[in-house]
């Protein structure tokens, strides 16, 4: 039962992890937590389930669409609402508030045009199983696990080994130095943008086949972020970590304890963590974490 | 003088122009329907208002009620929330002026809905509305405006748990509610009750929290226990389906049975075969085939897919109209006094058997189980039924 209980956690906290790290990323580029984050994976989710189920294109084109559709709403949102909010010089705090607002915007547009009956993807994979040491795993999660580590693998390169991951560390440090030394912060930061709402718009794909797409399937995004929190906001290495943790800690409550106390545990973890090393496991000291 | 003249003319004008408009009003007799239609469980919420709607267009088709008065729907979004279903029949009532009211399925709207309705005295109908507090309040008086047209909690849950012992033999259970859900845990309870009383034995109980889909930390538990039958109490067709598939994932083969909550053509579909071989007991409904042809108009017309939420609101507009014709008004105390005196109603959804004194009704139910098709459709269908008990 504990392998079972570990392999289910891992499951969980992989789905975490792409969106934690979303909120990380964007963190460590403009010290605020994007509260909107959620909502790109339910877009993504949903663009997805339009290409796919509507208009009737392969799985996989349609699902790369719905990745793009979530990239392009981060995108846009960074261009027409959080950029703007920046060059007036405004506190973070009004950013947060600006997400906050996307964010029950587009539940309220996702009702709207959608409905907030469950929708579900036709491209369906079989109900199947993988036995490791008398512990189960769908086949689905399997992919799903795969996935995600690839994603995650691919996103560290990316960020410590290349020259935009470069520019990006440039800018989480000192994004007025890194302007003086010729890195293009704007573009940088909507570069961000897009990947986040990419990773954003896979972990909304792979929730919406592991269960279903609705209108308020982004408030999956508070667990990330609590997660990217206990990590260390800031940290894309303390984000997968922290949302393992969480996964892993969620299924341990329920089936060791009581699922009722599940959320109590979560929080609970993260209110001792503020209190003990309000830097995250692996964040660099901040001030004003979230 | 003029000033004064001119008020008196726009007066007889705005009077000249309200007349007609009133004698048109007269002959409309107006029902309300409210009912989530916007939000996670729209699906019951609009199939609801589309079986209204088709009972209205049949009824009016065929000359109307009271000797040629129409009727019109007055749909209104109640969100399934207690608040917006609370304040929508304010609104139906005070500006619409509708005379009877049907919906909503949830009892923690209808709760409060009751002593609204009682307080501007219009009778309201809730479909599958099943907690005791619907139609009778914590000090065990009846509200007298206020309906339904399903089984209690305690009805349910007892067939249930009966039905699992006495008719399947399966006498070791696990049970699978929802923390905080009144209609869960009641029915739970109830089914433990049954089940226990019966000669069955609870191996495990498990909960998780409203809107999960991860329940395999709970599965690893009930599959430690080994049960024979799991009762899975849970009302969300997509919670329903995902627990199915990560049981059958976990390889957890015992039958997994439910109750009316389970009652949606979706489930099948979404669970993708891990219910085959699965049962659930609810109302007859869907066992007769005037329901499934009344049902698959709706779908062909309105689109959707076939819920028995539909014939809930089918049968509350001829029961309401039964009423009506029996009263010989429309008036909305004499539409109560004439719900209230009903003894038998046979609808869609079944025949209901009505007491006056808790205007709860007591009806058979139908255990259906689900099954994969030779082509690939997942259905359910119907395998025995249960007679009603009448007190």
């Amino acid at each position: 039962m504990f392998l079972q209980q570990l392999i289910t956690g891992i499951s969980i906290g992989g789905i975490y992890a792409l969106l934690a790290t979303g909120y990380s990323l964007i963190y460590s580029l403009l010290d605020f937590s994007n509260w909107a984050h959620g909502e790109f994976a339910m877009l993504g989710a949903y663009f997805a389930i339009v290409f796919a189920n509507m208009v009737g294109l392969p799985f996989m084109l349609a699902a790369l669409l719905g990745v793009c559709g979530g990239a392009l709403i981060s995108f846009l949102c960074e261009k027409l609402v959080y950029r703007h909010i920046r060059s007036t010089g405004a506190p973070n705090m009004f950013l947060m508030i600006g997400a906050m607002g996307l964010s029950t915007i587009f539940q309220q547009v996702a009702n709207l045009v959608f409905t907030g009956q469950y929708r579900s993807f036709k491209f369906k994979l079989p109900v199947s199983t993988i036995e490791i040491a008398g512990a189960y795993l769908g086949v689905l999660d399997l992919i799903s696990l795969v996935l995600t580590a690839v994603i995650l693998v691919f996103l560290i390169y990316l960020i410590n080994k290349t020259k935009f991951g470069l520019n990006v560390r440039a800018i989480a440090c000192n994004a007025g130095a890194a302007r003086v030394l010729g890195v293009r912060v704007d573009r940088s930061i909507a570069s961000v943008f897009l990947l986040a709402g990419s990773l954003a718009g896979v972990a909304g794909i792979l929730y919406g086949m592991k269960y279903n797409v609705f209108p308020t399937m982004g408030n999956i995004g508070l667990k990330a972020f609590v997660a990217s929190v206990v990590g260390g906001l800031g940290s894309v290495p303390g984000a997968i970590v922290g949302s393992l943790l969480l996964g892993v800690l969620e299924t341990f409550v329920s089936g060791y304890i009581s699922s009722s106390l599940r959320d109590f545990f979560s929080f609970a973890l993260l209110i001792v963590l503020l209190l003990v090393k309000p830097s995250g496991l692996f964040g660099v000291d901040v001030q004003d974490k979230a | 003088m003029k000033k004064a003249l001119s008020l008196v003319l726009m007066i007889v004008l705005i009077v000249a122009l309200a007349v007609p408009a009133a004698s048109a009003a007269d002959d409309t007799i107006k029902i309300g329907y409210i009912g989530d239609l916007s939000q996670s469980t729209a699906l019951w919420g609009n199939a609801g208002k589309f079986g209204a709607m088709e009972a209205i267009e049949e009824i009016n088709a065929a000359g109307g009620v009271l000797d040629g008065k129409m009727l019109e729907l007055v749909p209104m979004d109640g969100k399934g929330d207690s608040a917006d279903s609370v304040n929508a029949l304010r609104k139906l009532i005070t500006d619409n002026g509708i005379v009877a009211e049907i919906g909503t399925n949830f009892s923690s709207c209808n709760i409060p809905m009751a002593s609204v309705a009682d307080e501007l005295k219009v009778p309201i109908i809730g479909t599958a509305a099943s907690n005791e507090l619907v139609t009778i309040d914590e000090q065990g008086n009846l509200h007298p405006y206020s309906f339904r047209m399903c089984f209690l909690d305690a009805y349910i849950g007892t067939v249930v748990g009966t039905y699992a012992t006495k008719d399947l033999g399966l006498m070791k259970g696990a049970l699978f509610t929802i923390n905080g859900d009144t209609n869960s845990e009641a029915v739970g309870q109830f089914i433990e009750e049954a089940y226990i009383a019966n000669g069955g034995e609870f191996v495990a109980k498990e909960q998780c929290q409203a809107g999960d889909r991860e329940f395999r930390a709970q599965l690893a538990k009930i599959k430690k226990a080994n049960p024979d039958i799991i009762f899975v109490v849970m009302n969300d067709y997509a919670m329903n389906a995902t627990f199915a598939k990560q049981a059958r994932e976990m390889d957890i083969t015992c039958m997994l049975m439910g109750h009316d909550g389970w009652d949606s053509d979706q489930l099948a579909e979404e669970a993708q075969g891990a219910l085959d071989g699965c049962q659930f007991v609810s109302r007859i409904g869907f066992a007769m085939p005037e329901a499934n042809d009344f049902a698959d108009k709706i779908v062909e017309k309105y689109g959707g897919t076939k819920e028995t939420e539909c014939l809930f609101g089918r049968d509350g507009v001829y029961w309401i109209v039964d009423a009506i014709e029996r009263a010989g008004s429309a008036d909305p105390t004499a539409i109560r006094d004439a719900l209230e005196a009903t003894e038998v109603y046979e609808g869609l959804i079944g025949q209901l058997v009505m007491n006056a004194e808790t205007h709860n009704p007591v009806m058979a139910c139908e255990v259906f189980e689900f099954s994969t098709t030779e082509d690939g459709a997942h259905v359910k269908l119907p395998v025995k039924t249960v007679e009603a008990v009448v007190d």
